[in-house]
Formats: C-alpha cells, structure tokens, sequence
C-alpha cells in the first residue's frame, strides 16, 4: 500500500515537472502542424453522416485559428509562411459539406486575394455560393470587386454589383457599379472597398487585416499624387522617392506596413519590394 | 393491455434511474453550457453554428442513447435473470417487446423535448447577443429536432431487432452501429453511383448498392437540420414523405422483431 502511494505520489509530482514545458511546447508547435490535412469531401460526405454542418464548421474555424496566429505573428515581426495551398483546399471541402457557409466565402475573399492573388479561383467559389446564399448580396459585391480591381474586367465587375446593389438595396453598390465601368484609378477604389470592408467586419483580426491593406494603398495613393506632381512641374520623373521631400511634394515617405520599400518602376508607377503580401510557403 | 403499460412504465423508469443516463445528461448539459463561447469562433455567423452545434449536440447525444437503450434493454434482462420471471407471468413476448420498445420511445421522445429546451435558451441567448441576418425560426429548429427524435426510435427499432435475435451484448451494439452509419451514409453514395461516376461500374455493382440502399433504413431523410440553420423552405411532401417512411418502415422492423423474439428459444 505504501509503494502504492509513494508511486502515485511520484507520478503526480512527474505531471507537474512535465506539464508547464509540455504547454510551452504545444503552445509553440509550428503552425504548419496546426493546420492538418482535411479528407477530401467526397469521403466526408459519406463519413460523417448527419454532422456535415458541424464538420464544415470545425474545418473552417480550423482554418480561421490558424490564419489568426499567422497575422498575430505578422504583427509582432514573426513571418511564418502561410499553408496557402492547404487552406484553400480546406475551404473547398467546407463548401461541398455545406454550401450556405458564409464563413468560408468571407474568409477566402480575405485571404486568397490580395495576398496570394488568387482572385479568379475565389470568385469560382463566390459563384457556387451564389446558387446556394441567394438572399446574401456580399457574394456578389465580393466578385464584383475582384473582378474589378484583381481581374480588371469591369463588365462583368458591374454585373456583379448590380446584383449585389438589388439584393441590399443599397445605393452605394449602385454607384460602384457604375464606377466599375468608367474608373480606371484603382487604388481609389480599393482604399473605398477596404473602408467599406474594415467597417462591416465583426471581429478584431479581421479589422486589423483590412485597414493594414487600407494604410498600405493610401500610402501609395499618396506617393503617386506627388510623382504625378513632379513630373508636371519638372517634366521628369523623380530619379528617387527621397525627391519628393526636397522638392516639398511629401513631408516624409509612408512606411509599407508590410515591411518593404517604396521605389518607382521605368513607367513611373509606385512599387514596393514587399508587394503587399506576407511570404508564401515555398514548395 | 394492462402487462403493456406496466411494462412500459417498468421500462422507462429503469432507464431514468440509470446512473449512466443521469451522467450523459449532466454531460449534455455542460455541451450546451459552452456553445455560446464555442459559437463564437464564427466571424460572420455565429447565430448560426450556435444553431448547428446545439443541433449537433441533439444528434450525438441522442445517438449514444439509443444505441445504449436499444441494444441492452433486453440483454440486461436475460443477464440479471429477469425476463424468464416477466415471461413467467401472464404477459406475451408480444407485449414484452413492445412495452421494451414504447419505453425507449418515451424516453426518446422526453429527451428530445428536455434537450430542445435546452437548446432553444442557448440559441436565444446566442440570437440576441450577436444577431444574424438570418432571423430563427423557431419552428425550422424544432422539426429538425422532432425529426432527429424519430430518426432515433427509428434506430432503437433496429437495435431492438438485433436483441430478439442474439443473447450477446455486443451483436446488437455494434450491428445497430453499422446500419446507423450505412443509413446515414447511403443516399449519398447512391447519388454518387447513379451519376457519371456510376456508369463506369459493373451492372452487378450497381445493382447490390442500389439493392443495399433500398433495404436498409436511410436516414438521411430525417436531416432538417439545413433548413433549421439558414432558414430554407420545408417541403411539406418531403416532410410527409418522410413521416410515412418513418411509419412503415418502422413497423416492419418490429413486426420481425416480434415474430424474431418468439420464435427464440429461451433457456
């Protein structure tokens, strides 16, 4: 009896020497292992029976977790790179376990267009939803605006928005749409989007996701004004961005929030080495 | 009919003071304790997967019930001796079956209403917390759960089918299992060899899983849940459809369970 004890004893004191590093471990595991493999969902289909709206909802929350780390991570430095693959391929079984998933359309448009310029597979899945969530005028203002910005086709851009405009009654999508057939300035419209966008979103870490973007486009509409300015006062374009401040077109150049630097291309057009994304996992 | 309602009555408060059916109800409760926090994991519909994970919760709970109930109601009375002092008196085998089975449906159907209750607190809370643009419908929510109930005697049924014929536990348990997995499984595996995939199997092929899907129970038809989650329309003659299936298909499945249990032997 008394080893009995003794050997509780000493498991017990072994559980509290090895569950604090244990935690440390689990906490800090790479997110690459978080994330997982999903079964395709032709076997899910038949696997789960009467759960397909559960498993949908535990593949995507699976997915919005770990894109959260990944920003979280951004935001303290700490570049992880993305599964971007493996998301996606998650996000399209979620769709064929349950189609009416919003979740799913909202996150993908998210994160599969500007980081990864995935724009034209997105608005495939914006499509399917659209036969599904025919009451749910984001879809189509979603499309629409990829087909826009992303995909510069603007016809099919104001189809969508039209839609998107009679589903909400709202007279905004109108004038987009409107604008989609004569605009031609797009990071206007993109910062427009994302105020819209930054506006709508309920949680935090989307927020903070879009008016990164929104800071990152304005910087650039503004380095753009004052090359535009430049090159009417001096009839060249600026040899470097630093010009612009000795010539008191800017009071400072704007930071990429992304971590790159700003420089101009032969054309005259404002770059940045980060190009506006986080790094993709290279295969 | 007095036999019937004692054995009934018998049967179902044998299954309340079941401390593993206490247990699993307590655990039910702390299940709906959490959605609210567990909903919001959903950026843009947390109104809903409040709705679809208290649905699910419903299914699985009522899942492990059945199956526990249906499969070792009779067993249990073999094993403590029990049901040669019931069949000792002037009650028939008829009779003892169906008391076994309305009990479980009693049961079933208790459960369903309490953990509906349940659910309806928890999807309020969660609806006037962080409103959906989809409003609930109360109604959707509770036929789905009213169907997942008879999904449920449905099984039970089977389950019971499986005790008339075997004196083991575990034939019954694990036999119910695979038919509720099958009939959860089996529309869509039909749709899937009845479209373009379907015309690269062999004849025989095709005709055993057609035969397979038309024999055993589908399931699938009891799913409502959809509807209930992002408030689509209930087809009145699917609903229909499905009560009439429900009807008949169960009664055959006891009818055999009765021919089933007295024709067994019983030492």
């Amino acid at each position: 009896m008394m080893v009995y004890r003794l050997l509780f004893v000493l498991l017990i004191a072994g559980y509290v020497i090895c569950i604090v590093p244990f935690a440390a471990y689990m906490k800090n595991r790479p997110v690459a292992v978080k994330l997982g493999y999903v079964p395709s969902a032709e076997v899910l289909r038949v696997a789960v029976g009467d759960q397909k709206l559960l498993v949908a909802h535990i593949a995507v929350v699976k997915v919005l977790v770990y894109f959260g780390t990944l920003v979280e991570n951004l935001q303290k430095k700490i570049v992880l790179p993305p599964e971007y693959q493996n998301m996606y391929t998650t996000l399209q079984t979620v769709v064929k376990l349950d189609p009416y998933n919003n979740d799913t359309y909202y996150f993908a448009q998210a994160a599969f267009t500007w980081e990864v310029g995935r724009a034209k597979e997105v608005n495939q899945m914006l499509d399917y939803g659209m036969k599904y969530r025919t009451w749910d005028y984001m879809l189509p203002f979603f499309a629409g605006f990829n087909a826009a910005y992303f995909l510069k086709q603007y016809e099919p851009a104001a189809r969508y928005m039209q839609r998107a405009a009679e589903l909400s009654g709202n007279p905004l999508l109108t004038n987009l749409a409107a604008r989609y057939y004569y605009e031609s300035d797009k990071s206007k419209i993109g910062i427009d989007f994302l105020e819209m966008m930054e506006k709508g979103a309920k949680d935090e870490q989307t927020r903070k996701l879009y008016r990164l973007r929104r800071t990152a486009l304005q910087a650039v509409l503004s380095i753009q004004a004052a090359v535009s300015q430049f090159r009417e006062q001096n009839g060249r374009l600026p040899g470097r961005l630093d010009e612009l401040i000795e010539y008191g077109l800017l009071k400072r150049l704007p930071e990429d929030p992304y971590g790159g630097s700003f420089y101009l291309d032969n054309s005259g057009t404002v770059r940045t080495t980060s190009k506006f994304a986080f790094r993709e996992q290279k295969k | 009919m007095k036999n019937f309602r004692v054995l009934l009555e018998a049967t179902l408060k044998g299954f309340i003071r079941d401390r593993l059916f206490q247990f699993l109800l307590v655990c039910a409760l702390f299940i709906f304790l959490i959605i609210p926090a567990l909903s919001l994991f959903s950026m843009r519909q947390v109104q809903e997967l409040s709705v679809t994970l208290s649905l699910s919760a419903i299914s699985i709970i009522l899942l492990i019930l059945t199956v526990i109930l249906g499969s070792t109601s009779v067993w249990r009375d073999l094993d403590r001796r029990y049901l040669a002092s019931i069949l000792g008196l002037p009650i028939s085998r008829t009779s003892y079956i169906l008391g076994k089975f309305f009990g479980i449906v009693l049961f079933i159907m208790t459960g369903c209403i309490l953990l509906g209750l349940v659910a309806t607190a928890v999807i309020a809370l969660v609806s006037v917390q962080h409103p959906s643009d989809i409003p609930v419908r109360w109604f959707q929510i509770w036929l789905a759960i009213l169907l997942d109930g008879l999904k449920y005697i449905l099984v039970a049924a089977v389950a019971l089918l499986f005790s008339s014929l075997s004196t083991s536990f575990y034939f019954p348990f694990i036999a119910t299992l695979v038919i509720y997995f099958c009939g959860s499984a089996s529309q869509e595996v039909y749709e899937y060899i009845i479209s373009d995939y379907g015309k690269t199997l062999s004849v025989v092929t095709h005709t055993v899983i057609s035969a397979i899907y038309y024999c055993i129970p589908n399931f699938a038809a009891f799913d409502f849940k959809v509807q209930a989650v992002y408030l689509l329309p209930v087809s009145v003659q699917g609903f229909l459809f499905t009560g009439a299936y429900f009807l008949i298909y169960t009664s055959i499945i006891l009818m055999i369970a009765v021919w089933a249990f007295n024709k067994r032997e019983l030492a």
